[in-house]
This record gives C-alpha cells, structure tokens and sequence, in this order.
C-alpha cells in the first residue's frame, strides 16, 4: 500500500464522528458558562478534540507507506450472526435449544470442519448452561419454547 | 484504625466461609484463564461482573481481584511451555522462559515463574497498605481541581506509555469519554445522546462494553491465531526443583523486580505490562554476563513475574484510595465497587474498613492458595494447554451473551454487544487500543464532575488548576508527558519507516 489507508480511513472516520458529536451537542444542550457549565460543555469540547486527534491521525498516514492486514470477515461475521440469533430466538426458542443453535453457527468457522465434533460441543455447552445458569444460578430465563419464564 | 487492627479485622472478613469460597474460586478461574491462550484476566473478570450481582460485595470484589492475580501465574504456564503468552503481562516471560523449556528446564522455570509471583505479591501486599494509608490521608485535602487534574494526567500518562502513535492512543481515550457521556447527565438532569432510547438512560452498560471490547473482540482475533500445533511437553513434579544454584540466582532480580512493579503498579496510567519489561530491561543491564538473557537466564523469568505480580498487587493504591483506577481491569474493578454502592476514595478505608482491609488479607490468602496448589497442580494446567480453542471460544459466545442478559434482561444488549465487539475488533485491527478506551469510559464522568465543581468553586477562573500545587504539578506533569511521548513517538516513526525502507 502506498498510503496507510487504515490510519488514514480511521482518522477520517474519528475527525468526522468528533465533528457530528461536538456539533449535535452544539445544537442540542445547553452550553452554559465557564463558570456552571451545561451539558453541552463538556460534549462539545471532546467533539472538538477527538476531531483534531483524527486529523492528527489522517494527515500524516497520506504521505507514508502502509501494510496490509488481513482481516478476519467470516470470523467477525459469523459471530456477529451468532449473537444476534441468540438475541433474537432466546424469547422464542428458549434458552437450550438457543444455546445449541448459537453454538452451531459460532464453531461453523473453526480452523477444522466438520459436523461430528460439532454436535458434541453444541450438547455439551448445553447441558453446560443447564448445570450452571438454570440449575446453579436460577437465573430467570425461558427454558423451551413458548414456555413462560 | 491502626494497620495491626486492620489486618486482625482483615482477616476476620477474608476467613468468612462465603467470602473465602470466592476467593479459592477467583484464584483458580483466574489460573484457569491466564493458561488458556486467548482468553485473558479482562475477558474473565467482565464474564464474571454480572454474577457477582448475586453475591456480597466484599465476596465479588475478593473474588474478581482472585481472577486478576490468578491469572498472572498462570499466563507464565503458557508462556513457558508454548512461548505463546497467556496474557500480556507474561509476554516478557517467553524470552527466557520457552528457551529454559527448551533446553529441559521447563519444570525448574514454571518454579521460578511460581515462587518469584509468589514473592512479589506478598511484597506488593506490604507496598500497598503502607502506600494506601499514607496517600488516603495526603487525599483527604485533595480538591475536585486536583482530581480532575490527575484523573488527567492518568489518561495521558497511559496514552504515553502504551504501544502505537501517540495520537491513536489519545483518540481512543477521547472517544471513551464521549461513550461515557451518553445517558442522563448527572449535573443537570439532561439526557445526552439517548436518542429517545430508553435503554440509552442509564447509560451504555459497562458490562456490554467490556464484553464487546474484550470478550467478543478477542475471540474474533483468536479463532484462527489461537488454534495450535503439537502439544506441549509434559511436567512432573520432581522436575520442578531447582537446583541451589538457581535459588541463589532468583532472590535479587525478586527483589528488584518487586520494588519496581510496587512502584509503577501504584502509579495511575502504568501497570504491571510495563514493570515486566521494566524489569526485564533493568535485569539484562545489572547482569554480569548479558548475552546469556534470551538463551534461558533464569533471572529473565524471576524478575518479570516479580514485578508484574507486585505491580497488580499495588495497582489496588490508586483505585481505592483516590477511586483512580490506573489500568482498564482496575476500571472494572472500580466498576464493580460502584455496581455494589461503594465509592472508593480517601474515605473508604473510613467508611468500608471490611472491604478495604478484607481485600487486603484476600490477596495474602489467595496467593498462598495459588503457591500451595499450583505447585502440585502443575501437570493439571498443562493439560489443559491441550484444549484447542475451537472447543472453548462457541461456549465463551454463549456466557457472553448470558452475561450480558443478565444484567437487566435485554435482547437490546446483546446486540449492542455484537455491535461493539466487531467495532473493537476493527479497531485492534487497525491497531488501535480497546482497553485506552474503556479507561476513558470510566474515568470520563468522573473527569467531568470534577471539572465542572472546580470551576464553580473558582467562579469560572480556570486558573484554579496552575494556583493549586497540587493540581499545578499534575497539569506540569502532564504536559511533560505529552512532550515525552511526541519525542518517543516521532523516534519510533522515523526508525519504522527506515525499517520499512
């Protein structure tokens, strides 16, 4: 890479979220005075410096070379996805079935394939969550579908 | 009350079957995590955070601080058998430490790494209730200017010390800050950044960020890096013995590397990462014959774990007698005191004796715990090196995701967790640091308390933090800092990019 385009888009992207933040701030609270200060105050001034450290961060990334760095797509997609079905299916499913689906879709990217040893972890965290959260703990969850807490 | 009382009421708090308990519990979950490659003190302690709702808060605490220091012995294992750090405090122990491994050793090194830990703590132990009475008495005329300056100079002053470009580093302290300020603003009752959400009120959950920043971000980082080839050489007990010429070579860099840890652990900002390669760094330049460092010196792996263990040990100073924490797990701590209604500050050895002096005599007990079992444990954690991680990371999702939803039953939270987790990702990626972050998360609120109260207090003249001595050395000291790290850093960037070259 000629540019450090990760320093370079990061900084861009800190400068504008300290400009929106200090802006919307601005627009929305009160300043006050030095001497009692509002909400907006305090705000707006972080706004104003993280907007600068962006810069800070951007300006110097454009005249210097960068290296490459993976980034690991299916890992953070998958377990993105992983969380949102157990967020999503916990009221529904309950709390086991849940766990064994979440687990399913968590090891689908796991440096070795296969469905067998798959299966086995997604019982075992199971029974797992079974012993400790609804037995040990007593936490209050729904445990099957449709079933009330 | 006199330190001999503390320590008696300590002590009678500490031995509390529901308090011990806990305690026996963190120092053993906190090994556990510190062998484990890929999951270190941080992950463990936000897992563990909304559980301690269920318990007392003296138990929590005790507990939580078992799972800090726990894990600085165990992250030795890892190193020493794997030359794959378990946490970042033991990285400086694989210089020395795998080569010992190497060359047969691995047992006398996993003895070294254990008693010079050992040492420390009990060391670091001493440090701290000295440091913290005198310094809770020096705070009582401590100033909301003086807070608010230091709270400061210890953001800076972790920006400054820690890896990568100054500028990232402050950017992340800064947008920490920002993400504290979300929800009702405690001055004025006015709601900043809801957004109408009525999540949103009470702010971003401290649980759910540490959890994305850490938990999560972690493992994405893991799910290819951590997975190993070949498992480690097997240890018995007989090899650990070392023989007397080791024990002759370890009780000076112990010694050394104790009073340095004590001291950079107290200070806000630095921590036991940096007094192991302090002290790393210090026992290379005192040897007779340096070049036998890296090729197995057995002072390499005592010094280090001394001075990472003494400096978590006293880490504990500014967190409970300033209500400063100086590193991000002590953030969580101070969290976790605050979750349970207990503001720690110069008051607290006043007004929560059990708590303060019972954590003291815990982490005595709990690493006299540690010494006792993990000697004849050993064969134990390194089996459990053999776990690959694609075992352990699915089931780590999941306690997330219970742990999140535990704290007030939301579906909203675990997906603000997934959320923040593939932002941390992307931002340790781009090589950027979560845990600068967090520190700026928690100190923010308190930074802006304390800012808006001295400028009342001065009518609105900012002159009151250059009139204060003790506010005026804080700000001196961190412009000095800011100095120092725009030196150091343009250093480092013009010998990379030679390097680069």
């Amino acid at each position: 890479m000629r540019r450090d385009l990760y320093d370079l888009g990061w900084g861009a992207a800190l400068a504008v979220t300290g400009f929106t933040v200090a802006g919307y701030a601005w627009a929305s609270y009160d300043m006050g005075s030095l001497r009692r200060m509002g909400p907006g105050f305090f705000p707006v001034t972080l706004g104003l410096l993280l907007a600068g450290l962006g810069a800070l961060i951007a300006i110097p990334a454009m005249s210097r070379p960068g290296r490459f760095r993976p980034f690991a797509w299916p890992e953070t997609i998958t377990v993105v996805t992983a969380l949102l079905v157990f967020g999503l299916a916990l009221d529904r499913l309950g709390i086991l079935l849940t766990t064994a689906l979440t687990v399913l879709i968590a090891s689908s990217v796991a440096p070795r394939g296969g469905l067998g040893w798959r299966l086995v972890l997604s019982a075992a965290v199971t029974a797992l969550v079974w012993v400790v959260f609804l037995r040990g703990l007593n936490m209050s969850l729904p445990v099957w579908p449709g079933a009330p807490r | 009350m006199t330190t001999v009382d503390g320590l008696a009421h300590g002590l009678a708090v500490a031995l509390q079957p529901s308090v011990l308990i806990y305690s026996l519990l963190g120092a053993v979950l906190g090994t556990l995590v510190g062998v484990l490659p890929g999951i270190g003190a941080m992950a463990a302690i936000t897992l563990l955070l909304p559980i301690t709702y269920y318990i007392s808060s003296e138990a929590a605490l005790v507990m939580l601080a078992a799972v800090y220091y726990g894990a600085q012995y165990g992250g030795a294992v890892a190193s020493i058998l794997l030359r794959l750090p378990g946490t970042p405090q033991s990285a400086v122990t694989t210089l020395d430490g795998y080569p010992m491994a190497q060359q047969g050793r691995a047992g006398v090194a996993l003895f070294t790494a254990m008693i010079s830990s050992f040492a420390g703590s009990m060391l670091g132990i001493v440090i701290l209730v000295l440091l913290a009475g005198w310094l809770s008495g020096l705070a009582t005329s401590f100033g909301a200017a003086d807070y608010a300056a230091m709270m400061v100079m210890g953001l800076v002053a972790a920006s400054t010390i820690g890896e990568g470009r100054l500028a990232k580093s402050l950017a992340m302290v800064v947008l920490g800050v920002i993400l504290g300020c979300v929800g009702t603003d405690v001055n004025s009752g006015a709601q900043r950044f809801t957004f109408g959400q009525v999540q949103l009120i009470d702010g971003i959950n401290l649980v759910a960020l540490a959890m994305g920043l850490f938990g999560l971000a972690e493992i994405i980082g893991n799910i290819r890096k951590a997975e190993r080839d070949g498992p480690p050489a097997r240890v018995s007990l007989r090899e650990l013995v070392p023989t007397r010429d080791d024990l002759r070579r370890m009780v000076a860099p112990i010694t050394r590397g104790t009073a340095l840890g004590g001291f950079f652990g107290a200070l806000p900002g630095t921590g036991s990462t940096i007094s192991s390669f302090l002290s790393y760094a210090l026992e290379r330049r005192v040897a007779r014959q340096p070049e036998r460092f890296g090729k197995g010196a057995i002072e390499g792996v005592a010094g280090p774990e001394a001075a990472n263990n003494s400096a978590s040990i006293t880490a504990f100073v500014p967190t409970l007698t300033l209500g400063i924490p100086g590193d991000p797990i002590m953030a969580l701590m101070l969290g976790a005191l605050v979750i349970h209604g207990i503001q720690p500050g110069p008051m607290m050895l006043e007004a929560n004796p059990d708590m303060f002096w019972g954590l003291v005599v815990s982490f005595g007990i709990g690493n006299l715990f540690l010494l006792v079992l993990n000697l004849p444990l050993i064969g134990i954690w390194v089996s459990m090196l053999r776990i690959p991680f694609r075992w352990l990371y699915p089931a780590i999702i999941i306690f997330v995701c219970l742990g999140v939803y535990s704290v007030r039953g939301s579906t909203f939270d675990i997906v603000m967790v997934a959320a923040i987790g593939a932002i941390g990702y992307a931002l340790t990626q781009a090589a950027f640091s979560p845990a600068l972050l967090l520190l700026g998360f928690v100190l923010g609120p308190l930074i802006e308390t304390n800012l808006r109260r001295a400028l009342l207090v001065s009518r609105g003249d900012p002159m009151i933090f250059l009139e204060r001595p003790i506010a005026c050395g804080f700000v001196i000291a961190t412009f000095a800092l800011l100095i120092y790290g725009f030196v150091k850093r343009s250093d480092q960037g013009s010998q990379a990019s030679s390097v680069a070259d």
